[in-house]
């Protein structure tokens, strides 16, 4: 097996070796740091890279598998934390250079986690300036590239994590979502990513943008991939105070290939907003062909969909501008500028005004909770395009120019108000040879179900099987 | 489309020098025109009935009914 190969065996492959003895830990670090070295010039994926650290934790997990001491499916798997998951001993900068030399004297929960499961950190993440933007631009690290086409948006805010991922930099990588910053760059770099329920992965030692839309979550080339890295990361934690108490369910056990029986949902309010034509087709056909593999499929209507982008706003950005005030006020000149015009635009929303979304977000989500009683599953797009080309400000859909920001996360965003599961899997390639991501959202708490779906579909398709050419 | 805002320039330059900004700064323009459009894209909540719950302040996804 030679390098680009070993790199790009999922995790769960690589764990599996590793149980079995027939490939080691080291090697797998060996070959993920080749890979950063040859792609990464390109990528720019990184901020900061932990090549003696992961080589020593690779020494570590390869003598506890030799004695017999295996933690599990990630021991000895290479993982990449978003740049904004605190870790102790190793700088976190959460995307700014006013944090270049913060070292955290903790790991976060999730860190601590991945930790405890064995898996090695390779290296902290690029992102969107305080995860404040959906495209992967940042101007103190350098804007992050997809690999798929480098000229164009890797997606943000964890578009580090998804670029690392997709180009077999890495196996698993962990982002955070508060409009889309999963799913979007899941969906542009032909990845898996999973926004789990609000309140099951905690977010303790996480910088946050907006702490009622918050969500960590695991992006990775596999969808097994993703319900192992869940499996490590999911439960209560009591230092989180919206940590949900409920018991973790087995996720791998859920990817069982079958989806007969269930009711999936295709919400048209999502066709009937500004849509490319070649993404519509890819998650059309990928909802049909959850049909042929014995799901129930059925039209239904979300009328509060329209409402969801001027919800998600009057939340998100007082609590972003909250969280960062003192900074504004002390470094905003340090700041990249579309950053600080949206933390700045955040003290002009009235508290009358935030309140009122979030009793417009409880309407909402009740006609989420609504349909998810009629279906088991809502699918729609992840993104309404491809990946843009860097730096534009607008994309154009079916000839109409719509703003960046609200066209990339105006199907993510929903979820983060609701709260509910979200995946968005490869479902297909535009004509310009770009990714295409299928979103499927289900129940408070139902990963089971979303992951079921997303693997009998990713089992069923080659979509995951295309490399990018870097 | 979204309804227009109605933040007047001279009620935002006063907000905006209540909230510690420098409103001698040019950008305080470019800052202007966003906060417009960032006003234009919640208007849509201002026509919104929805005195018949409280603000949802400690979110918790399984207290809106939809729990498996």
């Amino acid at each position: 097996m030679n390098i680009q190969e070993l790199c790009y065996l999922s995790a769960g492959e690589m764990g599996r070796l590793v149980k079995s003895r027939q490939l080691s830990p080291v090697e797998i670090v060996n070959a993920c740091l080749e890979r950063i070295e040859a792609t990464e010039p390109v990528l720019n994926s990184f901020i900061t890279l932990l090549p003696e650290r992961a080589r020593a934790a690779a020494r570590q997990a390869e003598a506890e598998i030799q004695r017999g001491y295996y933690r599990g499916p990630l021991h000895g798997i290479p993982v990449g934390l978003k740049d904004l998951f605190h870790t102790a001993g190793v700088r976190t900068t959460s995307g700014s250079r006013i944090f270049d030399t913060f070292v955290p004297a903790q790991d976060c929960t999730v860190a601590a986690r991945l930790a405890q499961a064995g898996a090695i950190l390779l290296g902290k993440l690029n992102m969107h300036q305080f995860a404040y933007g959906p495209t992967g631009e940042n101007a103190d690290y350098g804007h992050m590239h997809n690999p798929w086409d480098p000229e164009r948006y890797a997606g943000g805010s964890s578009g580090g994590s998804g670029s690392a991922a997709a180009a077999g930099q890495c196996p698993i990588t962990l982002g955070s979502d508060t409009g889309g910053s999963i799913r979007i760059p899941a969906a542009l770099c032909g990845i898996v990513g999973l926004k789990p329920t609000y309140g099951l992965v905690s977010r303790h030692g996480l910088t946050p943008l907006a702490w009622s839309l918050d969500h960590p979550g695991p992006m990775t080339r596999a969808v097994e991939d993703a319900a192992l890295t869940l499996q490590v990361i999911a439960g209560h934690d009591p230092q989180d105070a919206a940590s949900a108490q409920i018991a973790v369910p087995d996720y791998a056990a859920s990817l069982t290939g079958n989806v007969s029986g269930l009711r999936i949902g295709v919400v048209k309010e999502f066709f009937e907003a500004p849509v490319d034509p070649d993404v519509a087709r890819a998650v059309q056909d990928a909802v049909s062909l959850l049909g042929e593999l014995g799901a129930t499929v059925s039209q239904v209507s979300l009328p509060m969909f329209r409402l969801s982008q001027a919800i998600s706003n009057a939340i998100l950005m007082p609590e972003a501008t909250a969280y960062h005030r003192e900074l504004l006020q002390k470094e905003g000149h340090k700041l990249y500028p579309p950053v600080r015009l949206r933390m700045e635009a955040g003290l002009f929303i009235s508290a009358t005004d935030y309140l009122k979304a979030q009793q417009a977000r409880r309407h909402f989500n009740a006609q989420v909770a609504s349909l998810l009683r009629e279906v088991d599953l809502l699918a729609g797009p992840a993104v309404p395009v491809p990946a843009p080309p860097l730096l534009t400000n607008q994309v154009e859909i079916g000839g109409q120019k719509v703003g960046a920001t609200a066209a990339l996360t105006q199907y993510t965003r929903p979820y983060n108000v609701s709260g509910t599961p979200a995946i968005s899997v490869p479902c297909g390639f535009s004509q310009e040879g770009l990714p295409i991501g299928l979103q499927l959202a289900g129940r408070p708490f139902d990963e089971p179900t979303v992951l079921r779906a997303a693997h009998a579909y990713e089992q069923a398709t080659s979509w995951h099987q295309r490399r990018p050419p870097i | 489309m979204p309804e227009p805002s109605t933040m007047s320039r001279e009620t935002f330059l006063l907000l905006a020098q209540q909230a510690g900004l420098d409103i001698q700064q040019p950008r305080m323009a470019e800052l202007y025109a966003y906060v417009q459009g960032v006003l234009s894209s919640i208007a849509p909540l201002h026509g919104l009935n929805v005195g018949d719950v409280e603000p949802d302040m400690v979110f918790n996804p399984l207290e809106h009914g939809a729990g498996s």
